[in-house]
């Protein structure tokens, strides 16, 4: 669910980070989207822990140094689109092109980062003897 | 998707206890969105997430040969991609435990999805903006006055300040206090800058009126200039002129002109040293001082970034070097200068390497990266760190 940042909503919503180590390895050829990734937790003391696959990763809360942007990329349109839209938007201006006609790229911020969730420690295996059956 | 008994057995697996944990368990999986190249991360200074936050807008500029810039308001970046060797995913609907009520009894599934992911993403560099090219395109057709009788004026590249903004990686502000510093100013709504003899004809005028009314340098009025000079010259020149080279003020409902007394003496030597390779010295000081108004005093200093005198040369000498003729690029600059000469005191180069100085960076953190030190007769002398043609 997005957040509005300001009254006025011209803010853009706020994202969490997660930042892991590695690459996340599919079994399935057919691409990340739908699939599960795993199980993100919190102690009681607040340290997030994650369970990916079979391995169980231990992390910490961090406020970012420099925040970031998320930006959506748009093919060009009509100056009237734009307006529509409540985020910043970043406008990519070619420059002395011998293009004929106008055209701009441009990025909507679709939400900022200011805090992430790092797991930096290596992922301890997730040891089991027999098989749970679910 | 994932069970809250499904995940209950993972936990049991894991050897995690619930009791330990708070009640709310994220189940991540990926979007949709996930596999588009349409989006990317961008880092952030204060400035800018201020300035995203309150919904306003910035520009990406930059052509194949030039990298890519962001603009702001009053400020230019450079944009570099940063790899990480880390995979960083961006979750919407993930909340922290600061944010968690834990108003629920018992443990229960919060199905997130991750928006998008990557591990490279744009660092930001707050960068000098590149205004060279400014004077460069108003140069193609600088204003030499107005167009005499029966001579066409040049219309052709003339620019406004749309123009501008799109041809220069800068800000607007960059921009508007560049076209200060070089006197430009605005004909018939396209920014010009003075051809130099024309500019000096004006300031001539200008100071040779100040000095046959016996007025004080300081207290130069408007009116009566331009209504003495208007034979000669349009009356906006004549107070484009004093606006570049003195301060306007008021005093009992008058407008008057203090001019500035190094910026005079700089035009007029200028003026002087544009006609030959080298001067002597000594005969170039005596000229430069019987030149400036009554009652102004020349100093060698004023003419930092504009002149360098040899004090090595028998007799001295001295000659124009203007730093806005000098590269913009860092190294070429320092290249160049020591193809002119090969060692350097820091008083003489300074002002040579000033503007390239970046945020937070000093002349002396740039010698040390870009040239070498050494003495010579007890005074600190830096030359090039590779040979050098002479």
């Amino acid at each position: 669910m997005e957040k509005r940042g300001s009254v006025d909503g011209s803010s853009p919503p706020e994202w969490l980070l997660v930042e892991l180590q590695g690459e996340v390895i599919t079994r399935h050829n057919s691409g990340l989207a739908g699939n599960v990734m795993g199980d993100l937790l919190y102690t009681k003391e607040g340290v997030p822990v994650l369970i990916v696959g079979h391995h169980i990763l231990y992390g910490k809360q961090v406020k970012l140094e420099k925040p970031f942007a998320v930006l959506t990329k748009h093919s060009s349109h009509s100056q009237d689109s734009l307006g529509s839209h409540d985020n910043s938007v970043i406008t990519q201006v070619p420059m002395e092109t011998n293009q004929q006609g106008p055209t701009s790229t441009s990025y909507s911020v679709s939400a900022l980062i200011k805090r992430k969730l790092i797991f930096k420690t290596r992922p301890k295996p997730i040891i089991t003897n027999v098989p749970k059956k679910v | 998707m994932r069970t809250l008994e499904e995940v209950r057995a993972t936990l049991e697996i894991a050897k995690l206890k619930e009791e330990d944990l708070q009640k709310t368990i994220h189940c991540l999986s990926f979007g949709d969105n996930v596999s588009s190249a349409d989006y990317c991360l961008m880092e952030l200074d204060d400035t800018l997430c201020k300035h995203i936050e309150a919904g306003q807008s910035l520009v990406i500029r930059g052509d194949k040969d030039e990298r890519a810039v962001l603009c702001s308001g009053d400020n230019t970046y450079d944009l570099k991609i940063a790899d990480t060797s880390n995979l960083l995913l961006f979750v919407p609907g993930c909340r922290t435990p600061d944010q968690l009520t834990n108003s629920q009894d018992s443990s229960h599934v919060a199905h997130t999805q991750i928006w998008g992911f990557c591990n490279s993403y744009w660092e930001l560099r707050k960068h000098r903006p590149k205004l060279k090219k400014l004077k460069k395109i108003l140069m193609e057709n600088p204003y030499e006055g107005p167009a005499i009788r029966g001579q066409e004026e040049n219309t052709e590249n003339r620019y406004t300040m749309e123009d501008l903004l799109e041809r220069i990686q800068a800000s607007e502000e960059e921009i508007k206090t560049h076209l200060e510093t070089i006197h430009a100013c605005q004909i018939d709504g396209y920014w010009r800058v003075l051809d130099f003899d024309y500019e000096m004809k004006l300031l001539g005028h200008v100071t040779q009126l100040v000095d046959s009314e016996s007025w004080s340098f300081n207290k130069v009025p408007l009116q009566n200039s331009l209504e003495e000079l208007a034979p000669l010259e349009p009356k906006e020149m004549i107070e484009h002129c004093l606006n570049c080279y003195g301060k306007r003020y008021n005093e009992n409902d008058k407008v008057f002109y203090a001019l500035h007394e190094d910026k005079v003496c700089r035009g007029v030597a200028l003026m002087l040293l544009q006609n030959a390779v080298k001067f002597n010295l000594r005969e170039f000081q005596e000229v430069w001082q019987q030149s400036v108004p009554e009652g102004m005093s020349t100093r060698l200093d004023q003419l930092k970034s504009v002149a360098l005198v040899d004090r090595t040369s028998r007799p001295e000498t001295i000659c124009l070097l203007r730093v806005e003729d000098l590269p913009e690029d860092t190294l070429e600059r320092f290249n160049h200068l020591f193809t002119l000469r090969e060692k350097w005191t820091e008083d003489d180069i300074t002002p040579y390497i000033q503007d390239l100085c970046g945020e937070k960076q000093t002349t002396g953190a740039l010698l040390t990266k870009y040239a070498r030190s050494s003495m010579q007769n007890g005074i600190k002398v830096f030359n090039s760190r590779r040979p050098v043609a002479t």
